[in-house]
């Protein structure tokens, strides 16, 4: 607390802090006032001439912020343990995680031999707020909605900031190879698949392959 | 203005604190005559957010005698703010609410200096919030609460032994309000918990499953949110809904109401559907007062010196009675945003390769298989192939000039470590020094590229 | 109400709804003092659309004003403060009137005291107590409501005087539905029977609605337990593995509910102790001066005893839950009926009642008993001390108990030395520390008072730590901006629940702590 170094912050009772200024910035004048104004003053006005300096004459990009959510992301993508069916591509480029795509090819099931693209949006917020996912292949399913919505509880009302990116595309997966007919986003196939499992794997197969089933045009995905 | 003409006796009731010694005061409290005078002269306040508290804060601040301040929002004026936010007027609307803000509290208290900012957080450069020595903030999102934390914790520098150096300390006061209930916290970076050591207060927002709004839908809010979420979709391929559109608003609004009447709900009105799709948060001027008076004294305090100060965390509950409690929370140790993180000293010849290699022979590390992150670049990541392989070639380079050749910084490593035998994943901040390179560099400044 | 007023009031009217707007708009309201604690409140009340203010205030504006008040400015220097207030305050919002008395309240409050009568409620701040105590009886006697504010350097206090405030929409922040699970009506049991708890189908078992799972395991239990319903620890948690037992698979939503609610299966029936004590109090026995409230109790308390079988009139509402559409509609009709017949009956006996004592059987509208149902388990009463008694005749052991508890200590010291500041001014014509000069005299001066006002509350040699009085006198009568502004801001507040009648106002002083923001409530 002595010398030049700055009085940030002191413990005073049971913890509660101040801040002051540098004693190095108080002049020995008898009046014990906590700043000696000129000296301060200045010591800004210097800061901020340098701050413009390196700002114009570099033409330098502002410091980027990494948040919190960022450093969390980091974390699952490089922990990322994908499934053979599953590729990942970051369009941005290496730095940018923060959006990224998913394509995932299952071997098995109704939908083997297809190729579906999710999109992730991953706000600062994360791990608190769940990535917001889309699937951008049209595609004849329960749980995806010709929007590309997709029912899965973690991505909604059932994510906890201990989920992760693996346990999404996991649950992406399962969609795949467990389609589920009783929490359907897309009505007609979810009835389909309960009352004519064969009708519905036929249907599967005219989308995969581009056509249509019923009244809706697929584009080909396999 | 012709203020300046205004005597000392203006303050006369801050000063009765600020003149005289007391015995319930910060230990450096040093009372002086001149201290209001320095204190509105030399302090630089930054006001972030110039809505419902931000109005308040202002008024507070510059009535307790702080003559510097800046205030930042990129809002601008909305009838709905009328009924608390007092600066605006219905002539108003449409205006920035930092700049009408900040010239309606210069034109009636003199002598304050108000210098308004309509722009995003995250439009100022970081060195931008160095000017102040202390930041108020008047929010209503998580992010941008987040934002503001992780830049004043940036200039947060530890000691060699993880004491935080007061000089970089950048304390911040945080109110929030919602309905008759609100919180007003004190964070000194390093020492009190900061946003990010406590996120966990803050409740995820209640999401409804898409099935349910698809499928068996039982609520208003689910007829709402079926049309904001899954109809507007499916009508306006590829236009992007706005929930400031009144005719987007009042389209969702109309689905929303065939809907429920297709399945025999009731409850679906306009205002309930505004208040589902914007999320809209109820407030009145009493609890954002009460809120942001208790946020002003508090940074009063800080500045000042004058009393003790709130430890750290208050919450406020006016619906039954009054109640308010004060809370001691307590820092997360780790924390990857306020934290010390692990101090490494580095020759500037170490390749990015040598580095990794040293994290697992570290005996407060011990991580192996890590990835490395500087400022948002990912200098090595392991996993997946992709990035591994678009990062493989830094491993030849040395760690001084991935870093941009700074003296000093900050890197991050997710990697896994070895936990009571067993294998756990982790994420560590790491401060990185090289040696023989001229301290005195300022880090902010030269890390800027 | 007009499409602007719906929009500027937008985020307040989804606190307290049309209704409370419509009393606040109807209400008047009086300041004495406009210093910055007066002024901060009436903002508050004026920007929410309070019907019209009125502020008095004998003083000219100085230029210390200047520097704690934001309604006043360099060009009010010299002028009336009542009048200067007052155009600010009518600048924030044209719908509110806003006038001006210039006359010191003492006056007032001594000479004149018919005129506070034509208030709702006056906010007396920065008032000595000697005037406070004669305003109060003025206030009790005509029937307006009280509300004291007062800031003094780090501390102040507020407080409410009135005789009775009850209200019916408290609005608790969490307060479970009435589902009668333990107490089911032949309706919904009926309605629970034409289910099966085996149903194959997996998309219909697992969007049984959760109160038909447990009215219909209830009803298995009870067939097993001689008709009683679990009770003890171990019941419970048997009940609980009972409902488990009953899942297809672990992922039914339905069914996790169901287990996180069993325990309302086991809820005892009949009416909280706070409902008892409303329904017992000598004010539901009605005559032809009760007011509408207490009509609307002795009603409930008929209805408990009779057709509600123990029970108050259910409310009719549910919870989300997962359910398919229909199951949870048909509920929903189920239990909204039997709400209407609930409100049928209490208001054939509210009818009844009013003309038992000799009032018109219809002047209790429809709407408003409907809403005293759908409220009738959160009802308040508030009452309160008159000011005189508080001072008078104290309550000791509670006092006693504060002021030996560590969380309290400051904000019992701030209650008597703000108590203690008003007899050192009465005594000395100045506060305490209020003149650099005299601080020393001052501080030993305001301690000698606080231990004569301890002693005369009946704790002899009981003592305030030193260094709050030191630092009392350290303030100096400070009216702080921000000290004034949450007082302010917390009087608003409880104006507006009391005009309102919504929410519970504050019962007892809220004494402001400053230096560590331990405020308290002191029960009396």
């Amino acid at each position: 607390m002595d010398g030049d170094g700055w009085h940030g912050i002191q413990l005073f009772r049971d913890s509660p802090l101040r801040l002051s200024l540098p004693r190095s910035l108080r002049c020995s004048s008898p009046r014990l006032s906590l700043w000696e104004g000129g000296k301060m003053i200045n010591l800004f006005k210097i800061k901020d001439q340098k701050r413009e300096e390196s700002g114009n004459a570099t033409g330098r990009a502002p410091v980027k912020k990494q948040s919190a959510g960022e450093l969390r992301l980091h974390k699952d993508i490089s922990e990322l343990n994908l499934p053979k069916t599953t590729g990942i591509t970051f369009p941005n480029g290496k730095d940018d995680l923060m959006n990224f795509e998913i394509i995932i090819r299952p071997d098995e099931g109704y939908y083997q031999g297809g190729t579906f693209l999710f999109t992730f949006q991953v706000s600062p917020s994360y791990p608190h707020e769940p990535p917001k996912v889309k699937c951008k292949t049209k595609v004849y399913h329960p749980n995806i909605d010709l929007e590309g919505n997709v029912c899965l509880n973690i991505l909604r009302e059932d994510w906890k900031p201990v989920l992760n990116i693996n346990t999404i595309i996991y649950g992406l997966n399962l969609l795949f190879t467990q389609p589920n007919d009783e929490d359907p986003l897309n009505h007609d196939a979810a009835a389909v698949l309960r009352d004519n499992p064969r009708l519905f794997e036929n249907n599967v197969k005219r989308a995969m392959a581009g056509g249509y089933v019923g009244q809706i045009y697929f584009t080909r995905c396999i | 203005m012709a203020d300046e003409a205004l005597p000392e006796i203006r303050w006369r009731d801050v000063n009765k604190l600020l003149a005289r010694p007391g015995n319930i005061v910060a230990p450096t409290f040093a009372h002086s005559p001149q201290l209001r005078d320095d204190l509105g002269k030399y302090v630089r306040v930054l006001v972030v957010g110039a809505g419902g508290l931000g109005c308040e804060l202002l008024k507070d601040l510059a009535l307790m005698g702080f003559q510097n301040i800046d205030v930042i929002d990129m809002d601008t004026i909305e009838v709905s703010n009328l009924n608390r936010q007092f600066l605006f007027r219905l002539q108003d609307v449409g205006k920035s609410k930092a700049e009408v803000a900040a010239k309606r509290v210069m034109q009636r208290v003199s002598g304050v200096t108000i210098v308004p900012h309509f722009c995003r957080i995250e439009d100022k450069d970081i060195e931008f919030y160095n000017n102040f020595q202390i930041i108020v903030l008047g929010l209503d999102s998580i992010e941008a609460r987040s934002y503001i934390n992780s830049v004043a914790c940036s200039f947060l520098e530890y000691d060699d032994n993880d004491n935080p150096i007061e000089e970089t300390v950048k304390p911040m006061v945080d109110g929030g309000t919602e309905g008759f209930k609100g919180h007003a916290r004190v964070i000194m970076p390093g020492t009190t918990p900061c946003f990010e050591c406590t996120i966990w207060l803050f409740p995820p927002q209640v999401k409804f499953p898409l099935c349910t709004l698809a499928e068996t839908p039982r609520t208003a809010a689910h007829c709402i949110e079926y049309a904001h979420l899954i109809r507007w979709d499916e009508v306006h391929s590829g236009k992007a809904f706005d929930a400031d559109n009144p005719e987007h608003m009042q389209w969702v609004y109309s689905e929303a109401v065939k809907r429920a009447d297709l399945f025999g709900i009731t409850g679906v009105t306009y205002s309930l559907t505004q208040g589902v799709v914007k999320n809209i948060i109820p407030a009145i001027a009493s609890t954002n007062a009460i809120i942001s008076a208790a946020c002003a004294l508090e940074t009063f305090k800080l500045v000042s010196g004058c009393s003790k100060t709130l430890s750290n965390y208050l919450t406020y509950n006016g619906l039954d009675g009054i109640h308010i409690k004060a809370t001691d929370f307590v820092r997360e140790k780790d924390c990857l945003v306020c934290g010390p993180g692990t101090l490494i000293e580095l020759e500037t010849s170490v390749t990015l390769l040598q580095f990794i290699e040293s994290l697992a022979e570290h005996p407060k590390l011990l991580i192996s298989k890590p990835s490395i992150t500087y400022r948002g670049n990912n200098l090595y990541m392991q996993a997946p192939p992709i990035l591994e392989e678009m990062t493989r070639s830094n491993l030849r380079l040395p760690l001084f000039n991935l870093m941009d050749k700074v003296p000093k910084g900050t890197v991050h490593v997710s990697g896994s470590t070895d936990k009571d035998g067993k294998r756990t994943s982790c994420l560590r901040k790491l401060r990185v020094v090289f040696k023989g390179v001229d301290g005195i560099v300022d880090m902010d400044v030269a890390g800027g590229s | 109400m007009a499409t602007e007023a719906k929009t500027k009031y937008d985020r307040q009217l989804r606190i307290w709804g049309e209704q409370g707007q419509s009393a606040l708009e109807k209400a008047s309201i009086c300041l004495l003092n406009c210093g910055p604690t007066g002024s901060e409140a009436l903002k508050n009340l004026v920007l929410g659309g309070i019907g019209s203010v009125t502020v008095v205030d004998g003083s000219k504006v100085e230029a210390f004003d200047l520097g704690n008040n934001f309604m006043l400015d360099q060009e009010s220097l010299g002028q009336s403060k009542a009048k200067c207030v007052s155009a600010f305050l009518q600048e924030l919002n044209d719908a509110v009137k806003a006038k001006f008395v210039e006359e010191s309240p003492e006056t007032l409050i001594e000479t004149k005291p018919s005129f506070f009568t034509q208030f709702t409620l006056v906010i007396a701040t920065q008032l000595l107590d000697r005037y406070l105590l004669k305003l109060d009886k003025i206030c009790w006697q005509a029937n307006v409501i009280l509300v004291v504010a007062r800031s003094y350097g780090l501390t102040g206090l507020v407080r409410i005087s009135m005789k009775e405030h009850d209200v019916i929409e408290s609005k608790p922040d969490h307060f479970l539905d009435d589902l009668r699970l333990h107490n089911p009506w032949p309706e919904l049991k009926e309605y629970a029977h034409t289910f099966d708890l085996n149903v194959k189908t997996p998309v219909v078992h697992k969007h049984i609605p959760y109160i038909v799972i447990l009215i219909n395991i209830a009803e298995e239990w009870a067939n097993t337990h001689g008709g009683s319903l679990p009770s003890t620890r171990q019941e419970k948690r048997d009940f609980k593995d009972q409902v488990k037992a009953h899942m297809l698979n672990l992922d039914e939503e339905n069914y996790k509910e169901a287990m996180d609610a069993s325990f309302k299966v086991s809820a005892p029936r009949g009416i909280s102790s706070h409902l008892l004590q409303i329904i017992n109090d000598s004010a539901a026995e009605v005559d032809s001066t009760s007011s509408d409230f207490w009509v609307l109790v002795a009603a409930l308390k008929e209805f408990i005893e009779n057709e509600g079988d123990g029970e108050p009139p259910l409310e009719g509402s549910i919870p989300d839950m997962t359910s398919l559409t229909d199951y949870y509609i048909n509920l929903q009709k189920i239990y909204q009926a039997k709400a209407e017949s609930d409100c049928l009956a209490m208001e054939q006996r509210v009818r009844n009642i009013l003309k038992r004592i000799g009032r018109d059987p219809e002047s209790i509208s429809k709407a408003s008993i409907k809403n005293f149902c759908k409220n009738a388990r959160k009802l308040f009463v508030c009452r309160y001390r008159q000011l005189e008694d508080e001072y008078n005749t104290p309550v000791l052991p509670e006092l006693q108990k504060y002021l030996t508890d560590e969380d309290y200590s400051f904000a019992v010291g701030f209650y008597i030395l703000l108590r203690a500041v008003d007899r050192f001014a009465a005594n000395y014509n100045r506060f305490p520390g209020m003149f650099d000069g005299d601080m020393d005299e001052d501080i030993s001066w305001l301690k000698t008072i606080a231990v004569g006002i301890l002693n005369d509350l009946g704790f002899h040699g009981s003592t305030i730590p030193e260094d709050l009085i030191n630092e009392m006198c350290r303030f100096g009568g400070a009216e702080l901006h921000a000290v004034a502004a949450l007082i302010g801001g917390i009087a608003s507040q409880e104006v507006i629940k009391l005009v309102t009648k919504q929410f519970v106002p504050l019962t007892g002083t809220f004494i402001f702590n400053g230096i560590d923001q331990k405020s308290q409530v002191l029960p009396f």
